[in-house]
C-alpha cells in the first residue's frame, strides 16, 4: 500500500476524459429534441424518438447502411488479414536495415491525409491514367475504378487496406515478438518447419491480439470512412459507393440538423458497442479469453 | 470525429448566444426618446443600432473599423444620427446564427441585414417587424423607385407580406444565358467556319461539329482530346451555369432546378419534364459520340479547368464573367489563347432564359424603431446620391477613396446591392462607348468599371496583361453578347417562382437533388434505357416528396 499516492497521478486524465468524452454525451440529448442552438438543450422541444424514425424512413437508407456495412468489413477482414500476414513475413527478415526501411516505407501512407491521397488517386485510376494506360498497353479493357458501381466498393476497399495495413501490423509484431522464443526452438527440434511453426506457433500465440483488434474494428462497422469516400465518389458511384456518412453529411448540410446528426451518431455507436460486447463474449466463449 | 466537431459548433454557438443577449439588451436600450420629427435638420440626433454583416478582409485605411469608417461617418453627418453595431459577424453561417439568435431572443437591432426570405417571414410573423410602405413611399427618392420598378415589380413583391412591404429588397440582376465558349484561336488555326451567318448565335448541332472539329484537329497535340465536359450536377441553378448542360436545357425548352408555371397555371419543376427528357437524351447522344467526356460524373470541376489549360478542350459552357476567374487560367498558360462567347439558341432561333431571383437578401427594421425612415434614407443616400451626385462625393473625399481603393461594401450601413436590372448593360454600354472613342472615361458611372476601362486599354497598348485579357473577355465579349441578345429582342424570358422552403423541402429536398443527380448523370452515360431511366426518376421524384412539395408551393403563391 505504500504506493497508494501513485494513484493520484491518474486524476488529471480522468479529468480530461471527464470534461472532453463524458460531459459532451450530454449533447446526446440532442437527437430526442428538435434542436435549436439559440434554445439551447435545456429549452428546446423534446421529439422522442422522431428523428429514428425520419432515419428509417429515408428512401435510400437501406442501400446506404448496405454499402456501409459491405465496405466496412471488406476493409476490416482484408486489412486484418494483410497486416497479419505482412506481420509475419517483415519477422522473418533478419537484415535490421531492410526491415526497418521496409517499415517506415508501409507506415508512411497512414501519415497522408486522404485529400492527398485521395488526388494521388485519381490521377492513377482514371481512365486516362497510369493503370488504364498500362492496362492497355497488355490489351485489356480499360476499368472505370471511378465510376464504375461493380468496381468502386472494391477501389475504395483496396485503396483503404493499401495505406493502413502497414501501420496496422505494428500491434501484431509486436503480439509476435512476444511469443516465448522457446517455443519456437522446442517446435523446431520436434520437426516443425516455417509454415508449421507460423501455424501452430505464431498464429495461436497471436490469438489473442487478432481478437481485441477485430471486437475493436467492429465498434467501427457503421463508419465506413468518411474522409475517403468523401473525395473520391461522385453521384455516378452512389448506388455503391454512398455509405451513412456520406449520406448523413448530404442530407444534413441542408438546414443545419444537428439532432438528426446526433441521432444518427448515436445510433453508430450504440451498434458499434452491441457489436463489441457481443465479441468480447464470443471472445470469451471460444479461447476463455476476456478483452476487457 | 464529426461528432466532435458538431459539438464544437454547438459550443462556440452557446457562447456567442451569451455575448449576444448581451449587446442586444444594450442595443435596445439605446433606442432615443426623441418624437417622430424626420427631418434631419430639426431634430436632435438619433441613435440607431444595426446588425452588421462584415468580411474577413474589408480594406480598411489604418484606423478606420465597421463602426467608424468613412460609409458610416457620411451616413451620421448627413442624417445627423449615431450608429452603433448591435452585433457584427462575418457574412455566411456566422452572420445567420446572430440572425436566428435574435430572432429566437425577440430582440433584434433597429436595422438590420438578412439573408434569407425564410427569416423575414419568420421575423414578420414574430411581429419583430416594421410595416415600411408608407415611408417607401413618402421618403424613398424617385430614382431609388426607379431601380426597384426595372424589375418589373419582381423585387417588391418579394417583400410584400399581406400587401404590407416588410424589408428593404437587394437586387440582384439577371446574369443572362450560359454562353459557349469557343477557342477563337483554334477556330482560325484549323480554318474552321463557326457563325456562318454572323448572328452570335449556335445551335446545339453546330457546337457539336465544332467540338468534333476541335478533337480531331487537335491544335495543341493534347494525349487525351476531349469534346466538351460538364460538372458531376450536369445542371445549375443560375441561367449561366459554368460547366453545366443549361445552355442545351435551355435550348428545348427544360429549365433544370427551377418552378414554374405552364399555360394552364400549373405548377412545374423544369427537371421533371418531358423538355428535360430530351436535353438529357442529347447530351447522352453526345456522350455516346464521344464528344461529351467519357469521365463525365467523376471530373470535378478543376479538372475540367485543368483540360481548358492542357488544351485538351476548346470549347466550354459558362457566365459571361467566366473569363475573369476561369479562362484566365487559360491565358497565364498560352499567351495565344483567345475565346469567343456564343448564345445556344433553341429551334426558333431565341435564346431562353430565366429570370434570376431578383431578391436574395434583405434589410429589416425592428417594430421598436422610433425612425423608420432612416431606413429609406440611408438606402437613398448610399444607391442613390451616391451614385448620381458628384458634390456629396466632392463633400466628402474619404468616401470617394473608398470607392476607387475598393474598401469593401460590407463597410456601408446596409450590405446589400441596390441596383437596377439592366445595370450591367447600362455600365457596360458608357465602359463601350469610352473605348470607341464616342465617350469618355468620366462618363462611366463606377469605379470598377473605370478600372476595367484602364485594363482594357493597357492591354490593348500591348502590355497582354491578364487582367486586360480577362476583361476584354468578359466586357466586350461577354457582356457585348448578352447585351446584343437584348437588343435584337433574341431572349426569351420566363419567369420562374423562387419559393421559400417549405416544411417537406426542409426534410426532403437534399435528398431529392441527391436523386436527380445521380439519375441524370446515369441517364446521361447509358447506365440505365433513357425512357425507363427518366421515368423512374419523376416517378420516384414525386413519392420521395416531390408532389408534396409542389402542393406546399401551390399554397405558398396563393396565399401570397
Amino acid at each position: 500500500m505504500r504506493k497508494k499516492y501513485y494513484h493520484f497521478f491518474v486524476i488529471p486524465g480522468m479529468l480530461f476524459l471527464l470534461v472532453f468524452n463524458y460531459i459532451p454525451m450530454l449533447g446526446l440529448i440532442m437527437a430526442f429534441q428538435d434542436f435549436v442552438p439559440a434554445k439551447g438543450l435545456t429549452g428546446s422541444e423534446f421529439v422522442g424518438l422522431q428523428h429514428f424514425v425520419y432515419m428509417f424512413n429515408l428512401p435510400d437508407i437501406g442501400r446506404v447502411i448496405r454499402n456501409t456495412i459491405v465496405i466496412s468489413l471488406g476493409k476490416i477482414i482484408i486489412g486484418m488479414l494483410l497486416a497479419i500476414a505482412f506481420a509475419i513475413l517483415l519477422n522473418e527478415i533478419r537484415q535490421k536495415f531492410l526491415k526497418s526501411s521496409i517499415q517506415t516505407i508501409v507506415y508512411l501512407p497512414h501519415f497522408l491525409s486522404w485529400v492527398v491521397l485521395a488526388a494521388v488517386a485519381v490521377n492513377l485510376f482514371n481512365l486516362n491514367g497510369l493503370v488504364n494506360s498500362i492496362l492497355t498497353g497488355f490489351g485489356l479493357e480499360r476499368i472505370n475504378f471511378l465510376g464504375d458501381n461493380n468496381v468502386f466498393r472494391k477501389f475504395i476497399i483496396g485503396t483503404d487496406v493499401w495505406k493502413e495495413f502497414g501501420y496496422n501490423s505494428v500491434v501484431y509484431l509486436a503480439a509476435i515478438t512476444g511469443i516465448d522464443a522457446g517455443l519456437h526452438e522446442a517446435a523446431a527440434i520436434d520437426g516443425a518447419g516455417w509454415w508449421r511453426r507460423i501455424l501452430h506457433v505464431t498464429l495461436p500465440g497471436m490469438l489473442p491480439i487478432i481478437m481485441l483488434m477485430t471486437a475493436m474494428n467492429l465498434t467501427t462497422i457503421l463508419s465506413a470512412g468518411f474522409d475517403q469516400i468523401y473525395n473520391l465518389y461522385s453521384p455516378m458511384v452512389y448506388e455503391s459507393g454512398d455509405v451513412l456518412d456520406t449520406y448523413v453529411y448530404r442530407i444534413g448540410l441542408v438546414g443545419r440538423q444537428y439532432s438528426f446528426g446526433t441521432a444518427v451518431g448515436l445510433l453508430r455507436s450504440v451498434i458499434g458497442m452491441a457489436l463489441m460486447v457481443s465479441a468480447n463474449k464470443l471472445t470469451h466463449s471460444l479461447t476463455g479469453q476476456r478483452i476487457y | 470525429m464529426r461528432k466532435k466537431i458538431l459539438r464544437s459548433v454547438l459550443s462556440t454557438g452557446l457562447a456567442c448566444s451569451v455575448a449576444f443577449s448581451l449587446v442586444a439588451c444594450g442595443g435596445a436600450a439605446t433606442d432615443t426618446d426623441s418624437q417622430s420629427v424626420s427631418d434631419p435638420e430639426e431634430r436632435e440626433k438619433v441613435s440607431i443600432t444595426l446588425g452588421r454583416q462584415t468580411t474577413a478582409n474589408p480594406k480598411f485605411p489604418e484606423g478606420d473599423n465597421y463602426e467608424d469608417n468613412a460609409y458610416i461617418r457620411m451616413a451620421e453627418e448627413e442624417l445627423n444620427i449615431d450608429i452603433t453595431d448591435a452585433f457584427e459577424a462575418e457574412s455566411g453561417d456566422d452572420y445567420n446564427r446572430q440572425v436566428s439568435l435574435a430572432l429566437s431572443a425577440g430582440e433584434i437591432p433597429d436595422m438590420m441585414k438578412v439573408a434569407s426570405k425564410d427569416e423575414v417571414r419568420e421575423l414578420y410573423e414574430n411581429d419583430l417587424i416594421m410595416d415600411l410602405t408608407k415611408y417607401y413611399d413618402e421618403y424613398a427618392s424617385d430614382y431609388v423607385k426607379e431601380l426597384y420598378d426595372s424589375f418589373e415589380g419582381r423585387a417588391l413583391e418579394n417583400v410584400t407580406f399581406d400587401g404590407m412591404m416588410m424589408a428593404i429588397p437587394a437586387t440582384a440582376s439577371d446574369p443572362g444565358t450560359s454562353m459557349c465558349w469557343i477557342r477563337q484561336d483554334w477556330v482560325d488555326g484549323l480554318g474552321l467556319e463557326v457563325d456562318g451567318d454572323g448572328d452570335r448565335c449556335l445551335t446545339v448541332d453546330e457546337v457539336r461539329e465544332i467540338a468534333k472539329a476541335f478533337m480531331t484537329g487537335n491544335p495543341e497535340n493534347a494525349e487525351n482530346p476531349v469534346g466538351m465536359a460538364f460538372d458531376i450536377s450536369l445542371t445549375s441553378q443560375g441561367s449561366d451555369g459554368t460547366n453545366s448542360i443549361n445552355a442545351i436545357a435551355y435550348s428545348v425548352g427544360a429549365y433544370p432546378r427551377h418552378w414554374y408555371t405552364d399555360e394552364s397555371g400549373q405548377l412545374i419543376y423544369g427537371s421533371t419534364t418531358e423538355q428535360m427528357k430530351e436535353a438529357l437524351s442529347i447530351v447522352r447522344g453526345l456522350f455516346e459520340e464521344g464528344i461529351v467526356d467519357e469521365q463525365l460524373g467523376t471530373r470535378t470541376w478543376d479538372d475540367i479547368t485543368s483540360l481548358l489549360t492542357n488544351g485538351q478542350t476548346g470549347v466550354v459552357f459558362g457566365s459571361w464573367h467566366i473569363a475573369d476567374w476561369l479562362l484566365n487560367n487559360v491565358y497565364t498558360l498560352n499567351n495565344n489563347a483567345v475565346f469567343t462567347p456564343y448564345a445556344v439558341v433553341s429551334s426558333e432561333g431565341k435564346v431562353n432564359c430565366t429570370h434570376s431571383n431578383s431578391t436574395g437578401e434583405f434589410v429589416v427594421v425592428s417594430k421598436k424603431c422610433k425612425h423608420p425612415e432612416l431606413a429609406i434614407m440611408i438606402l437613398n443616400l448610399f444607391y442613390d446620391d451616391m451614385v448620381n451626385s458628384d458634390e456629396l462625393l466632392e463633400k466628402y473625399p474619404e468616401v470617394n477613396d473608398y470607392l476607387n481603393t475598393g474598401v469593401d461594401g460590407t463597410a456601408r450601413p446596409f450590405n446589400i446591392e441596390v441596383k437596377s436590372n439592366t445595370y450591367l448593360l447600362d455600365e457596360y454600354s458608357k465602359l463601350k462607348a469610352a473605348l470607341n472613342g464616342t465617350g469618355t472615361k468620366e462618363d462611366i458611372p463606377t469605379a470598377e468599371e473605370k478600372s476595367n476601362y484602364d485594363a482594357i486599354t493597357a492591354y490593348n497598348n500591348g502590355t497582354g496583361d491578364v487582367t486586360g485579357w480577362c476583361k476584354i473577355h468578359s466586357r466586350t465579349k461577354g457582356v457585348d453578347l448578352l447585351s446584343y441578345l437584348t437588343d435584337k429582342g433574341l431572349y426569351n424570358w420566363v419567369t420562374p417562382i423562387y419559393p421559400e422552403t417549405t416544411n417537406t423541402m426542409e426534410t426532403n429536398w437534399a435528398n431529392l437533388q441527391t436523386l436527380e443527380e445521380e439519375s441524370f448523370i446515369k441517364i446521361v452515360t447509358g447506365a440505365v434505357d433513357i425512357d425507363e431511366g427518366f421515368d423512374t426518376f419523376v416517378k420516384d421524384w414525386k413519392a420521395q416528396g416531390g408532389d408534396t412539395i409542389a402542393s406546399e408551393i401551390t399554397e405558398q403563391v396563393t396565399n401570397n
